[in-house]
């Protein structure tokens, strides 16, 4: 059974960034997601804050914090389980 | 990569920033004192606070006519000679945003007079004629090398003989629009900045921030030499991971400086990625010179950074005494980072460097004529 957030997460990317030709279930839960195989950049990163921040609630204060949770779907999954209000994820 | 033929002379320099002029901006660098405040990113829109340098009693918030016409006309009231914006005495104007907050404005108010503020051309032109400039008038913009751009036109026509002198005038005002854009990048958020300092987080703060510089082929007790700009078109916001972009750069300025005791002023923003590049490219280059770098007492004045800070360079080596990085917390990026104020007399130079999105990277040497 797919974690729920994994998936929701993985779906979010596909949408904000209009990646075409990519599913969200191929997506890997542990490669870099800036600078890996979906070829995505700083402009990208972004754009994908800006919408997990009115998704989840969260704030991303930093850069260096907005790196560090974009180092994979598996690794944004643990910050916004870690930050956000229970009622926004997903079940 | 270009460089001037011939080197003129910086015949006149002058900047304005929160603290005034460049005497007193100098003043208040040494003395340790930061322009930066806590505002709401969006102004009257509000939002994060993050530390922006704003002219004394100037609000974040966009006005028609821009509130910062006033410090601008005040500016150029030091500006020598006349003439200016004719064939022989040509006009730069560089600046990153101009009055890009006026696009902004025209989408929060509805009034489209705020429109003939929002692009270069547009605002440039009420600016030529404010200041009674004639038509010889050109835009220039490239990020934070704006500056740096208009600065080495002007030493080329000027050594050329296309123009008999040339002014630069750089200027850059906040806005709700620009601060904002900072702040989606994250790297404007509520920490102050600490330029070339090792923290766990980089941030920036942003300044008001306005300059002009005169060239002439032959008055002045400065020269302006070893102008470089590379720009390696790696990405829009990021610098090649080698630093390569910023040892490039430094290659025409370090020739230009063989056999001279330089400082060097960085760019320094208070990013730690851009920051440890920069300092490892200046050591490389300039192994026994010391770094500063004033965008933690200024903010980063944006496209007018490039001449508002050798506006405080020049006051450095007039009064003999160059202010060092903010006090701040985080151990400096290298040994010759300058914590604190040092004297200049030792010197027979200073060396200049900017660097902008895109991986655009500038620097130049000003030495004694």
């Amino acid at each position: 059974m797919p974690d729920p957030l994994i998936s929701k997460l993985k779906q979010l990317i596909v949408e904000t960034l209009r990646l075409e030709d990519i599913v969200p279930e191929e997506i890997p839960d542990n490669e870099p997601l800036v600078g890996g195989g979906l070829s995505l950049d700083s402009i990208d990163a972004l754009e994908l804050v800006v919408r997990l921040e009115k998704e989840f609630g969260i704030k991303i204060a930093t850069s260096e914090e907005a790196k560090s949770a974009l180092a994979s779907v598996a690794a944004l999954g643990s910050y916004i389980r870690a930050r956000a209000d229970p009622s926004r994820l997903p079940s | 990569m270009a460089g001037a033929a011939r080197s003129p002379r910086l015949s006149s320099c002058g900047c304005l920033t929160p603290f005034g002029n460049a005497r007193e901006t100098h003043a208040a660098l040494v003395r340790g004192e930061s322009a930066l405040r806590h505002v709401a990113v969006l102004g009257i829109g509000g939002g994060d606070r993050v530390p922006l340098a704003l002219l004394p009693g100037r609000e974040l918030d966009d006005t028609n006519p821009p509130a910062w016409l006033d410090a601008l006309r005040s500016l150029a009231l030091s500006i020598p000679g006349e003439g200016w914006g004719s064939p022989r005495r040509p006009v730069f104007i560089t600046g990153s945003n101009f009055g890009v907050g006026g696009l902004y404005a025209l989408r929060r108010y509805g009034d489209p007079s705020f429109a003939a503020w929002g692009a270069p051309p547009s605002c440039a032109e009420q600016v030529r004629k404010m200041l009674g400039f004639g038509p010889d008038v050109s835009i220039l913009s490239l990020a934070c090398v704006s500056a740096h751009l208009g600065l080495l036109q002007a030493t080329r026509v000027v050594a050329s003989g296309a123009a008999e002198r040339a002014l630069v005038l750089s200027f850059d005002f906040l806005s709700p629009f620009v601060a904002g854009g900072f702040h989606a990048l994250k790297i404007l958020n509520g920490d102050f900045p600490a330029p070339f300092r090792e923290r766990a987080s980089g941030s920036i703060g942003l300044g008001d921030g306005a300059a002009f510089a005169v060239i002439s082929p032959d008055e002045g007790d400065w020269v302006v030499e070893g102008q470089s700009l590379f720009n390696e078109m790696h990405h829009f916001t990021s610098n090649r991971p080698d630093g390569s972009g910023f040892a490039r750069c430094m290659e025409s300025v370090r020739e230009a400086a063989l056999g001279l005791r330089v400082w060097v002023k960085g760019h320094g923003t208070g990013t730690l990625e851009a920051g440890r590049l920069e300092v490892a490219a200046v050591v490389r280059a300039f192994p026994d010179s010391p770094i500063t770098g004033w965008k933690g007492g200024l903010g980063h004045t944006l496209g007018s950074c490039g001449l508002v800070e050798l506006a405080v360079a020049l006051e450095s080596m007039r009064c003999g005494t160059a202010p060092g990085v903010q006090e701040a917390s985080g151990e400096p990026m290298a040994p010759a980072v300058a914590a604190k104020a040092f004297p200049t007399g030792q010197f027979d130079g200073v060396v200049l460097a900017s660097n902008a999105f895109g991986g655009a990277h500038a620097a130049f040497l000003i030495r004694h004529a």
